[in-house]
């Protein structure tokens, strides 16, 4: 072969090869003609319908769309959301569009509407219409990639629907052509030469047998994972984490806002689950308060609305909003005259970013002047560069002196033009904040929730007391009570609802509005504070993730089970009975997680972690900390004891355990030797058909957990201010092993 | 064991005659929709040109009597297919080798390599209308209630009844024996007979030979031809003869007592004669016997005797091929990727048992990311109704032009058939528009768009503005016609930008990309297709050609495929009341089809039904009743009229060029004929004196003008507004059977 010939890039080969396939002419492709020279275009884009290079990690089907406006924007900011209504299609050209419906809405009929709907569906995944399209991790991107199965002339490039690719094209691909493409795929689309080499090198890092080496013996330290929490937990077959909030990772955050923005896009079809409204409809009709199905149907309706969530991502997890981690500076905001003080989770807030700023910046109203003045431009720029997150949309446009403005269409209060602009562009930002929300006072009354409270609740010591009576006495639990009171902190008061306002109702009188307490814009309270409309405020889900998270705890305390437990909980077919386990349901809470993957390849002897690097408020407030070895191998296996110790990185077998506050625990594990045929003891398949109801395998590899609450209290109290974990390993006989312990992770977790 | 061996089809799998009174003189029926027919020879050998494509008629009549109709011929091949992947097939020939299935008294079946050496082709046509139920409207559709009346209902003796089947009884012809006449035993028209078991006689039953005015003594003849080693069955339908036993009136559009018709259909088989070359051993000695085999056809065929196509050029609103390919995609799985079970591919939608078909009926559904083909699947769709205003002035008062496919019109393909590009879509609203005048199937009944559609002007009318199954009576109305659910859908996905322009994708760059069906067709199912596509789709009431029974999926044996009943020589099926007076066969959908059972639920004498198939003022007052009668209770409701909907513009024309433009001028096309009960009379004779109507042109420029129209028998076309004694407009109210 040619040894002297300029190596090329892989791309620089794709290219050639659909260049030679292609011949002189080249056909539409939906206009996107010769979409492999433009290798922005061949990597985003889809041709009718078919995404041409699946999106890298096969659940982001909706990255294409980021590329028409995305250019201009950092890939930091947090508000990669994209937007609500609009994802494919003329997304950078048709604000103007999207502000004129959002005013005229009912009266233009379907007919006359502009295509701002008109991807829907693309956002969300499903199980693709080439058998198993979706998300499956193992399925290797380039076959998921319509470039490969339009040249490979499968369905729907079978002729039935399309014809092969290429189009109008002087050859069909050979196999190995198209094997090329396909490794340019599979290695996540190199562009040039040096890139190729980078990703190259990065497998190599990894796979290295000295750094393996260096790793089983704690020469290295191994890393924090950076991978979503459940990714981590669900790669080593644990359950489904849901997190406090604040512990969200950006990319975890990010996922999960996008979940609820693509959510929003089919707000028009309620009957839809994908649409938030779907789940938000439920608890209108169906949700049960005052007696003991309060914290089982909710539970379920968790469980049944995080299922969903984890179809368009399967690491998505709701989390819980700890109220009594905001009981101080809450204090003053609880039990006060004025309205709109109190403070949430930032993540549930209101901000602007750079992008949607310059989103507004381009709105123009009717007589096509700038809906913003330049002051309230230069106030808006000021708080997108500190990047403050207010606690309400009113507290935001108070910052940047913008008046909140109500008008009167059709003797019905709604906003203005301009705050509906910039209502849209928040939540488009974060859909996690919510327009009607003013969390706060509600005038005189009660106290905020301590954990004082909330361990009294725990005290309670039978179920009646804690989670409320049956049908036939009922009557409402503790927790319940106290759940009612953070509805209506978080739902609040408006400030600007005349009955609360003198001057609003100077501005009512002045426009000849008659106050409406259950006005959609404008209501007297937020919604969080009404039953019948409150699942529609996203911050209810991290509120009763909360609730579940309490009674879950309690249950680990206590006994006490409601009493009718075979009762049906509507609309869904499971019994109270099916709600008793979260662990059955698949999910555990933890207030933060810190996963370190270790590779099973190699015998360990020492495992020594990099810093946890776990926020100060976690490692001040959590209950408990537990370090939990996963998935450690049994089959055919040296029996071994581990020592846990924490900050100790120079561990060895002689480093005492006694008096030691560094030390946590010492395990023994318990293998036996190997009976039966060639690869008895091999690691068993991984549990995928649906109905293989066996039990544990025997070799399946087993979890330790251990409770290091007291080790971490000590270790901090002594001044440390992070967390290292050490595992040692030693033979029975007390002497260093290499060959007994195989693992594949360690994780350090902290529970509320 | 080696089981390969070949599959034989017979294309077209539903071929159409034409009646036509020459003597001789024919041509063949057309494969591609909206095309004229093909000339052929005295044999029926297609004409072709320098570039092998089939000449197309100029002329429909007798060189020199106007008043004499040539015949369309319906042809019929025989396919092999090698294998089940081959899914075109390829005509045999004589002298083809194939691999057959060999099998006598004494030996097990063998596969053995033969070559062709003759076709004995084995066509059995019948008329069964005056033994059948009357038409009435959807009544019968999902079986006939047991007072539901019969045609000549005061026979009831089942001999009698089935004396008034028009049975001929089978032919059979072969190269050798290559002339048949499906014709009563010792009449002139069975003189030319020479067809293979012409001397084993049939139990025959004809119409008396004194009907009024023309009696019945053929229902139509075969040929055989060989053409370039191709062996070909033309079958030729009836002379276009009518008939009554009585003094001949016509009381109904569809239902008269002792009339006749020479329309028919049946079954078409085939058997193939091979010869192959027999290896036996004597000890070690190969022994080497010449031997005759012959194998039937795996999969036949059927004929369907229809009237003349005065407008062949013109498609109809929906044509026979996309009604039944609709119903195709969504009861037997013929197309997953438009209907199916996710994920759409052929492999997850083959059900096979009635069990399989059971489930998979169920779960299956529209693809939602099928992309249909814009000229094959939507166009036709949007550019049909701008032709009718060449055999039909819709406007009449508004003048306008809704169906322009010029610039700036609703229809123009130049911005309809542009797809969204680059998140482009600018024509977006347009689509949108016109898939929301689309009366879509639940809205059989209504007459305008739904909705505050725009107040400051009138609602606009659902479109196709057509009648549809049954405008008439009270039992299931369907006032209206809608396009199939299946182009519907295609629709729906075209106005939400799901759509792909093949001409810009798919390497047919050129004008001719814009019609797929330029090319005569080559394959068998492309034949299938063709053929039917000059068939009538609808509006069923009775029909054109075939009335709703090609709704039903049961008389299907597979897609495109009619199900062959087995029956006995003279026993063929009678209405189930009368049969059950002594035990003769009943009807039975589920085990097939028999002779003449197609053609049977149109109107009788056909002529009558076509003279009044012009236009339907409809009750639209309410949508679930066609009738109403507020006068008997003095109900001060006030009655809406959607007056002067047509029927079948391409196929009944109405108003005509009588010549090209600039020079031709609107004329009535059946002036002469009173549009009255008289009229439908006079149709009975008159049909063979009506011009036909051709095309000149292409694309929006293309205008129809009438030719060949016998002035001598007719008087000189009437122009509308023209005032002359016994002209009107045309307008016909089918009348309502139930009054």
């Amino acid at each position: 072969m040619a040894g002297k010939k300029k190596k090329t890039s892989q791309y620089e080969q794709v290219k050639e090869i659909l260049n030679t396939l292609q011949g002189k002419t080249v056909p539409s492709y939906q206009g996107l003609h010769a979409f492999w020279l433009d290798p922005e275009t061949f990597i985003t884009a889809s041709l009718y319908g078919q995404r041409l290079i699946a999106p890298k990690d096969g659940s982001d089907s909706n990255e294409g769309s980021e590329g028409c406006c995305g250019s201009k924007s950092s890939s930091s900011a947090p508000t990669a959301a994209k937007q609500p209504t609009k994802s494919g299609d003329g997304c950078c050209g048709s604000e103007e569009n999207s502000s004129d419906t959002a005013s005229l809405q009912p009266a233009v009929s379907a007919v006359q509407q502009p295509p701002t709907t008109t991807s829907i569906g693309d956002c969300w995944p499903s199980g693709g219409s080439g058998g198993g399209g979706g998300s499956s991790p193992t399925q290797k991107r380039s076959n998921q990639s319509a470039i490969i199965i339009g040249l490979k002339g499968q369905y729907p490039f079978d002729g039935s629907i399309f014809p092969k690719l290429l189009w109008d094209a002087a050859a069909t691909a050979s196999a190995d052509q198209i094997q090329t493409i396909a490794n340019w795929i599979d290695a996540d689309c190199p562009l040039t030469l040096e890139e190729e080499q980078k990703n190259a090198s990065k497998l190599v890092q990894v796979s290295t047998h000295n750094n393996h080496l260096a790793l089983a013996t704690g020469e290295l330290l191994h890393q924090v994972s950076t991978n979503k929490t459940n990714q981590d937990h669900g790669d080593n077959k644990g359950l489904t984490v849901r997190k406090e909030v604040s512990s969200l990772s950006a990319d975890e955050l990010n996922t999960f806002r996008e979940a609820l923005n693509c959510m929003f896009q089919y707000t028009d079809y309620w009957q839809d689950e994908r649409s938030f409204d779907y789940w938000a409809r439920i608890h209108t009709d169906s949700c049960q308060h005052g007696w003991e199905q309060f914290t089982t149907w909710h539970r379920l309706y968790l469980y049944f609305f995080e299922q969903k969530l984890q179809d368009y991502d399967k690491n998505i997890a709701l989390p819980y909003w700890s109220w009594t981690d905001y009981a101080d500076q809450n204090k003053n905001t609880f039990n006060n005259k004025e309205y709109d003080l109190g403070v949430l989770p930032e993540a549930y807030g209101c901000y602007l970013s750079k992008i949607g700023l310059d989103k507004l910046k381009d709105q123009k109203t009717s007589e096509g002047k700038s809906i913003l003045n330049k002051k309230e431009i230069s106030a808006l720029e000021k708080i997108v560069k500190k990047g403050t997150v207010y606690n309400s949309g009113l507290r935001f446009l108070k910052a940047a002196g913008i008046p909140y403005e109500i008008i009167n269409v059709n003797n019905v209060a709604v906003w203005s033009d301009k705050i509906r602009a910039i209502y849209d562009i928040l939540k488009e930002t974060n859909p996690l904040w919510f327009p009607n929300r003013w969390p706060g006072s509600m005038g005189p009354l009660s106290q905020y929730p301590t954990k004082d409270d909330i361990n009294l609740l725990l005290s309670l010591d039978n179920f009646g007391d804690f989670g409320g009576g049956p049908s036939y006495d009922h009557h409402y639990g503790s927790l319940e009570k106290v759940h009612n009171g953070m509805h209506n902190f978080s739902g609040g008061t408006n400030p600007t609802y005349p009955d609360n306002s003198d001057e609003w109702k100077k501005i009512y009188q002045k426009l000849k509005l008659t106050a409406d307490p259950q006005s959609k814009e404008n209501p007297v309270y937020g919604w969080m504070t009404d039953n019948r409309i409150t699942a529609f405020d996203p911050l209810f889900w991290a509120h009763h993730s909360n609730v579940d998270r309490i009674w879950a705890r309690w249950q680990e305390l206590h006994n006490g089970t409601p009493q009718e437990m075979n009762a049906v909980l509507a609309p869904w077919s499971m019994t109270v009975q099916d709600t008793m386990s979260i662990q059955k349901l698949g999910y555990t809470y933890m207030r933060d997680s810190v996963f370190y993957d270790v590779s099973s390849k190699t015998g360990l002897v020492k495992f020594n972690s990099a810093p946890a690097k776990v926020s100060t408020n976690t490692l001040d407030s959590h209950r408990k900390a537990e370090i939990k070895i996963h998935r450690v191998q049994r089959g055919n296996l040296q029996n071994a004891n581990i020592r846990v110790f924490l900050n100790t990185p120079d561990a060895t077998i002689d480093t005492p355990t006694k008096g030691n506050d560094h030390f946590v625990e010492e395990i023994s594990t318990f293998h036996g030797s190997c009976y039966g045929g060639p690869g008895h003891c091999n690691l068993p398949l991984d549990k995928t058909r649906q109905f293989d109801f066996r039990q544990l395998h025997h070799h399946e590899p087993r979890n330790y957990k251990i409770n290091a609450t007291d080790a971490v209290q000590r270790i901090l109290n002594n001044g440390a201010k992070d967390i290292t974990i050490q595992l040692v390993i030693l033979g029975i006989d007390g002497n260093q092993i290499d060959n007994a312990v195989y693992i594949d992770g360690v994780s350090l977790n902290f529970m509320d | 064991m080696d089981n390969t061996y070949t599959t034989f089809k017979i294309h077209p799998s539903i071929g159409i005659a034409r009646l036509g009174n020459t003597d001789d003189d024919f041509y063949i029926t057309p494969e591609q929709p909206g095309t004229r027919p093909i000339a052929c020879d005295e044999m029926g050998r297609e004409q072709k040109d320098s570039k092998g494509n089939p000449i197309r008629v100029n002329s429909f009549k007798d060189s020199s009597d106007l008043s004499k109709i040539k015949k369309q011929a319906a042809r019929f091949r025989v396919f092999a297919y090698k294998n089940e992947e081959d899914t075109e097939g390829e005509e045999i020939k004589v002298g083809g080798t194939y691999d057959f299935i060999y099998q006598t008294a004494v030996t097990a079946p063998r596969t053995v390599k033969g070559k062709v050496t003759d076709i004995d082709w084995t066509v059995h046509l019948a008329n069964k209308k005056a033994s059948w139920y009357e038409f009435q409207e959807t009544d019968g559709e999902e079986g006939y209630a047991p007072s539901h009346p019969l045609r000549n209902a005061e026979v009831t003796q089942p001999d009698l009844r089935r004396q008034l089947i028009i049975d001929p009884g089978p032919l059979t012809v072969n190269l050798k024996n290559n002339k048949g006449a499906f014709a009563k035993f010792g009449s002139e028209s069975k003189k030319m007979d020479c067809s293979k078991y012409k001397k084993i006689s049939y139990p025959q039953t004809f119409p008396p030979s004194d009907i009024q005015p023309n009696s019945i003594e053929t229902l139509g003849s075969l040929l055989v031809n060989e053409q370039e080693k191709n062996i070909r069955l033309i079958v030729l339908g009836g002379n276009g003869n009518s008939g009554s036993t009585k003094t001949p009136v016509i009381e109904s559009f569809v239902n008269n007592d002792g009339w006749f018709d020479d329309i028919s259909d049946g079954p078409v088989t085939a058997t193939i004669e091979y010869t192959f070359t027999d290896i036996t051993y004597d000890g070690d000695k190969e022994i080497k016997t010449k031997t005759k085999g012959t194998m039937d056809v795996q999969v036949p065929a059927w004929v369907v005797v229809g009237y003349p196509r005065y407008v062949p050029e013109m498609e109809d609103m929906i044509t026979m091929d996309e009604k039944m390919y609709d119903l195709f995609v969504r009861k037997m799985a013929y197309d997953p990727q438009v209907f199916g079970v996710p994920p759409f591919t052929k492999e997850s939608n083959s059900p096979k048992t009635q069990e399989e078909f059971d489930i998979w009926r169920n779960e299956a559904r529209y693809n939602p990311d099928y992309y249909p083909k814009f000229y094959r699947e939507l166009w036709p769709q949007l550019r049909r109704p701008d032709d009718f205003k060449y055999t039909f002035v819709f406007d009449f008062f508004g003048g306008g032009d809704p169906h322009n496919r010029g610039t700036g019109g609703n229809l123009n393909y130049e911005t309809l058939s542009i797809p969204p590009k680059n998140g482009e879509d600018p024509y977006y609203r347009l689509r949108q528009f016109v898939l929301g005048i689309m009366r879509q199937t639940n809205q059989l009944n209504e007459y305008e768009v739904e909705g505050n559609y725009n107040s400051t002007s009138n609602k606009p009318r659902l479109m196709p503005m057509l009648c549809g199954n049954n405008p008439i009576s009270n039992t299931a109305p369907q006032k209206f016609l809608s396009m199939t659910e299946t182009q519907l859908f295609f629709l729906k996905q075209w106005a939400n930008g799901k759509f792909v322009n093949e001409c810009t994708e798919w390497g047919e760059s050129n004008t001719k990309c814009t019609n797929p069906w330029v090319n005569p067709p080559t394959t068998g199912i492309g034949i299938d297709r063709g053929v039917l596509s000059n068939l009538l789709g609808g509006a069923f009431c009775p029909g054109g050609e075939l009335s709703w029974i090609v709704n039903n999926p049961a008389i299907y044996s597979e897609p495109y495929r009619i199900k062959h009943a087995t029956y006995i020589a003279g026993g063929l099926s009678i209405p189930q009341p009368i049969a059950n007076t002594d035990g003769s066969t009943a009807p039975n959908l589920a085990a097939g089809m028999e002779p003449g059972d197609l053609t049977k639920y149109i109107g009788i004498p056909w002529q009558a039904d076509f003279h009044e198939c012009t236009f339907q003022n409809i009750n639209i007052t309410y949508e679930k009743w066609n009738n109403i009668y507020p006068e008997s209770t003095g109900d001060p409701v006030e009655q809406q009229i959607a007056y002067n909907i047509p029927w079948w513009p391409a196929h009944r024309p109405i108003v005509v060029l009588d010549a090209p433009e600039p020079n031709g001028s609107q004329v009535y096309w059946a002036s002469g004929i009173p549009n009255n009960k008289a009229g439908d009379l006079q149709m009975v004779q008159a049909w063979k004196d009506l011009g036909f109507i051709v095309s000149k042109g292409t694309g929006i420029t293309r205008q129809f003008y009438q030719i060949e129209r016998n002035n001598e028998a007719l008087g000189d076309p009437v122009k509308p507004g023209d005032r002359v004694l016994g002209q009107s407009f045309g307008e016909s109210n089918k009348e309502n059977n139930n009054n």
